[in-house]
């Protein structure tokens, strides 16, 4: 497995440095997944206050500022649409960081529709490359 | 924290666990929570299955980071709590995810299985006090 992962990583790193001469992009673990456990798109949630579950599949959590080949951390975009692919993700009240390695966090939303994204980020809040995204879910505050 | 941590709490969270030896010395959140979002109590499976890992106040960081409040989960399968003050063992019923994995897929023989989370500091070694989950039992078919 970490041969695989080694040589994917050459691989990706090759074509990356070709493409993006300045920036080192981590590449993604084959297979790697984000999603959002809970809630679920669609889901009414009453009083607005939940908690999020943030979901990863073949990669591990580590705090922002941890290199370690096949992990990264958390950022919840809020009503947001996807940040700039090679720099590092915004922080503010819309793309929420979760550099202590968090998985869960405590949300509260306002009354409407609202969009949930999770995007993965690496040791300096970049995407991975190719991105490691979820599904962009919808939740509805009465 | 050391306020937190009066005679009282320490045995109340002693008293708690049944197995419990003394605990590590990494300092745990107060309210940390640790669960197993999956498979539930009592809950029928087919093997393989997905468990995934529940962790509230605290954050996930692979083992040998050196970073407060966080550590990483281990999986007991079959098996009471280990010491609590010393290295968490190793083997196939004492599961670590030192890569700072929140999910994994297992494979049990059908019957009966007991699961229960323990979280480790960067040297594999429990929480002052202990960060575990309920133990739950499950069927797999």
């Amino acid at each position: 497995m970490s041969i695989r992962l080694v040589t994917f990583a050459l691989l990706v790193g090759g074509i990356g440095s070709a493409a993006l001469p300045a920036a080192a992009v981590e590449p993604a673990p084959p297979g790697a997944k984000v999603y959002i456990i809970w809630p679920k798109s669609g889901q009414i949630i009453t009083g607005g206050k939940f908690w999020l579950r943030m979901g990863l599949r073949n990669m591990g959590v580590a705090p922002a500022g941890i290199r370690k080949p096949g992990t990264g951390h958390h950022h919840l975009l809020i009503d947001a649409d996807l940040p700039p692919a090679g720099e590092p993700i915004p922080n503010n009240r819309n793309h929420l960081h979760f550099g202590s390695g968090q998985t869960e966090a405590r949300i509260e939303l306002p009354p409407g529709r609202h969009t949930l994204q999770l995007v993965l980020g690496d040791a300096d809040h970049v995407p991975f490359e190719p991105s490691l995204v979820s599904d962009r879910i919808t939740v509805i505050v009465p | 924290m050391l306020r937190f941590l009066s005679a009282a709490s320490l045995a109340m969270a002693l008293a708690a666990l049944p197995a419990a030896g003394r605990a590590g010395s990494t300092p745990a959140s107060k309210d940390a929570y640790l669960y197993i979002g999956w498979p539930i109590d009592g809950e029928v499976v087919k093997s393989p299955f997905k468990v995934w890992f529940g962790l509230r106040n605290m954050g996930v960081a692979p083992a040998g980071v050196d970073k407060p409040n966080t550590g990483h989960h281990h999986l007991l399968i079959d098996t009471d709590l280990p010491p609590l003050d010393e290295e968490i063992p190793n083997n196939r019923n004492h599961l670590h995810f030192g890569n700072g994995q929140t999910e994994t897929v297992l494979e049990l023989p059908p019957g009966r299985h007991t699961l229960q989370l323990l979280l480790g500091d960067k040297d594999h070694v429990p929480f002052d006090p202990p960060v575990v989950s309920r133990r739950i039992t499950i069927t797999v078919r």
